[in-house]
């Protein structure tokens, strides 16, 4: 046998031969470990309660090793699918009849291609082009669009009502709204060839907004004057976190007609709107950056 | 220059450079979205072999956007180092990932080319690279930099805290801060990005967040992520500020977007090196993020990871102490799903260090791109073992304004127990006298997690 056989059979017997590993010690019962709880406002550890009145970030949730107790994984988990869920519903085909609004399609195909082709959802299909011209009033002050946007959730569960609140709040304010339109796999910047073929003064578009953890049911709306294809951001108005925690969908449609009425007196909207008269009446919507604070809540619960 | 090659008696030709570049890409949906990318895998095997042909000098001498056109062109151009170029000028970029890869180029032979490369010189060889190909040589690449902690060291893995608020409350912000710290998180920087962007917002949270760090000794830097603008505001009305903090572009046209220009820049730049509060020489932080510039249309028909590398050669100029790839933050139309993401996250990381400066990564993703929370997890353990100099820390990875999911202050001490890694020698020192970490043990110390221990 050569010198080196010799080391490596000398080796493996010095590790331990046959049993390379120690034998088994039996373990007394582990004790169930101390509840270490995804935080309630009022629950959970002090430094938890404490945070909770200044922000919804999940504080003082402990750790185990250096890794989540097993109720934040599920709580995360939770909040991470209701995010993922909300991206992933679409519209029903029959939403917009049911509602009785005029239903338009922007020129993507697919769930997919919404997502990858931001370009397609800006534009309208040819069909919905001509649905448009034919069966929309024209000429108005404000045409409302109603959209998917990132989350159909929230367009179905409270677009119906920001769109009454609105188109309300522009006719007590002397103003003539367009026929309300619903879009699928719509853009913000639709609003543009909609509000454009029509000839309406300002275009607006309340439409579902990217989910955060938990969330999903939050709209935005976006406000254009003089809407035509070649507008940029910079040249609109916007109000995120319309939902019952955030803006109700009441007061939203309020401050956005506020909005709509700055614009056509102002003739102008985006960055080069004045709004510091308003500033008090309008709340979020005199901000373009803001976004209210949500309030966590437990998503997952133990039948008792 | 010819650019065409046979597979399989296909003769497979390309118009430019440009377009080489943008098509030997591994699939990026952002590419897809710009047109610029191989209409086949084949195509792509085809463009990456001319591209292997192609000579460092030739990349110098074609950059993807013209330097009559664009400011950012130029001054690459005029400030690289004759001396490091010529080392390698006539390697072709195949020869050049062989000599990136061989056991005798340390990363102190890289740093001594780093200076000679232009940007394209960096995505070419990224293009030719592996996922384990790009994390081999960024390992090799220790980028040291100095503030108030000394980032980069080999073995060292740091991390920001952002303690984003939707409305910057101030007290929102501290709670939040404070727990990180006692998870072992924060020894790159404390950095917020405001949710309003003024000059008086940007000092209050600064002093705020000062006030607690020098309360209990931390030795780290703060920043807020507000418009460099508003941040020399901010100077101007006498607030500490250890970094300043600013978005770049690949392009001129994108960094218009972005409100800024290289004249720009050099002024925040030289205010800073008078007014900044901290203490050692590097004092920028940039962030980037592949699609930035095709986001504004303002991508000259160019591939993001190309345009990715630009905003290197920009970064490079300021010897920041930080930069910091966004991956996956703009959405799936740029990085679609778990792969992509991945893919970004190395190569970015890798061109980068190449270039010479202190990369940190935000491993992210938006709710509407396809990537898993354990894609995510393991994405930080593969940039942990390629060497990367800080990663971001949120609770529960969660960012409550900007609604993405991110690095937590949970990750952190994990990847560095996985990978043996410790945070920069003088957080490291302060940890260990607060008794957060218990290094004779290897494992958290008894005031770990405990967010009450750091005084308010």
């Amino acid at each position: 046998m050569s010198r080196t056989r010799q080391l490596i059979d000398a080796l493996r017997e010095e590790l331990g031969g046959a049993a390379p590993m120690p034998p088994v010690v039996p373990l007394a019962r582990v004790p169930a470990p101390p509840a270490r709880v995804f935080p309630r406002r009022h629950e959970g550890s002090r430094y938890a309660r404490e945070s909770a009145e200044h922000t919804t970030a999940l504080l003082g949730i402990g750790h185990v090793g250096t890794r989540y107790a097993t109720d934040v994984v599920l709580q995360f988990q939770a909040e991470l699918a209701v995010a993922h869920a909300a991206v992933a519903t679409e519209l029903p085909d029959d939403w917009a009849e049911q509602n009785g609004l005029l239903g338009l399609h922007s020129r993507v195909r697919d769930h997919r291609e919404f997502l990858l082709r931001p370009d397609l959802g800006r534009r309208l299909d040819a069909a919905s082009l001509e649905r448009l011209k034919a069966g929309a009033r024209h000429g108005v002050d404000v045409q409302p669009i109603l959209a998917d946007g990132l989350s159909a959730v929230a367009c179905m569960q409270s677009g119906i009502a920001l769109l009454e609140a609105f188109t309300q709040a522009c006719l007590a304010r002397g103003l003539s709204v367009g026929t309300p339109v619903v879009a699928r796999y719509a853009r913000v910047w639709l609003e543009d060839e909609i509000g454009a073929t029509v000839g309406a003064k300002v275009a607006a578009i309340l439409l579902g907004e990217r989910p955060g953890l938990g969330t999903g049911d939050g709209l935005s709306a976006y406000l254009v004057h003089a809407p035509r294809i070649g507008n940029t951001d910079g040249d609109r108005n916007m109000m995120s976190n319309i939902h019952a925690r955030g803006t109700p969908p009441e007061l939203a449609g309020e401050r956005l007609a506020l909005l709509a009425r700055a614009m056509i007196d102002q003739k102008k909207s985006g960055v080069e709107l004045d709004l510091s008269q308003l500033a008090h009446e309008l709340g979020d919507a005199a901000r373009r950056t803001h976004r209210a604070p949500q309030v966590r809540v437990r998503l997952v619960e133990a039948e008792p | 220059m010819r650019l065409a090659v046979t597979i399989r008696s296909i003769v497979h030709r390309f118009e430019t450079l440009r377009e080489v570049l943008a098509k030997a890409n591994p699939p990026k949906s952002g590419d897809d979205l710009a047109g610029v990318s191989a209409r086949s895998a084949v195509e792509r095997v085809a463009a990456r072999a001319v591209l292997a042909n192609v000579t460092l000098r030739q990349l110098r001498e074609n950059p993807v956007v013209p330097y009559e056109l664009d400011e950012l062109t130029r001054m690459v151009e005029h400030t690289l180092d004759e001396t490091a170029f010529a080392a390698v000028s006539e390697l072709t970029v195949g020869q050049f990932r062989e000599w990136l890869l061989e056991h005798e180029t340390d990363g102190m032979k890289i740093r001594s080319v780093s200076a000679g490369l232009t940007p394209e010189m960096a995505a070419a060889v990224c293009k030719l690279m592996s996922n384990l190909d790009l994390m081999t040589v960024a390992a090799k690449c220790h980028v040291v930099v100095r503030a108030n902690t000394t980032l980069g060291l080999p073995g060292r893995m740091s991390s920001r805290v952002q303690p984003n608020h939707p409305t910057d409350d101030v007290e929102g912000i501290l709670y939040s801060m404070r727990e990180g710290l006692a998870y072992g998180c924060g020894d790159a920087v404390i950095g917020v990005n405001p949710a309003t962007d003024s000059a008086a917002s940007t000092a209050e949270i600064l002093s705020a967040i000062d006030a607690v760090l020098k309360k209990n000794g931390v030795p780290t830097q703060h920043c807020v992520l507000s418009h460099v603008t508003v941040q020399m505001k901010a100077l101007d009305l006498g607030c500490p500020m250890d970094l300043m903090f600013q978005s770049l572009s690949g392009t001129e046209l994108g960094n218009k977007a972005f409100g800024i220009s290289l004249a720009l820049m050099d002024e925040a730049w030289d205010k800073m090196k008078q007014r900044g509060s901290a203490r050692g020489p590097n004092c920028m932080y940039f962030e980037t993020g592949q699609g930035s510039a095709l986001s504004s249309a303002a991508h000259h028909g160019a591939d993001q990871v190309t345009l990715e590398a630009r905003c290197y050669g920009f970064a490079r100029r300021y010897q920041p102490f930080l930069v910091n790839t966004v991956i996956g933050f703009i959405g799936p139309e740029y990085l679609e799903d778990g792969p992509q993401i991945t893919r970004a996250g190395l190569e970015d990381h890798f061109m980068g260090k190449l270039l010479g400066l202190p990369m940190g990564c935000d491993a992210c993703f938006t709710y509407h791109a396809r990537m898993g929370q354990d894609e995510l997890e393991s994405l930080k353990v593969l940039l942990g073992a390629a060497g990367c100099s800080y990663l971001m820390a949120l609770p529960v990875g969660d960012d409550i304004m900007l609604n993405y999911q991110s690095t937590s202050y949970h990750d952190i001490p994990s990847v560095r127990r996985l990978l043996g890694k410790r945070p920069t020698p003088e957080f490291d020192a302060w940890m260990v006298e607060r008794g957060i970490w218990d290094y004779e043990r290897d494992r958290p110390g008894p005031a770990f997690g405990d967010a009450e221990a750091i005084q308010p």
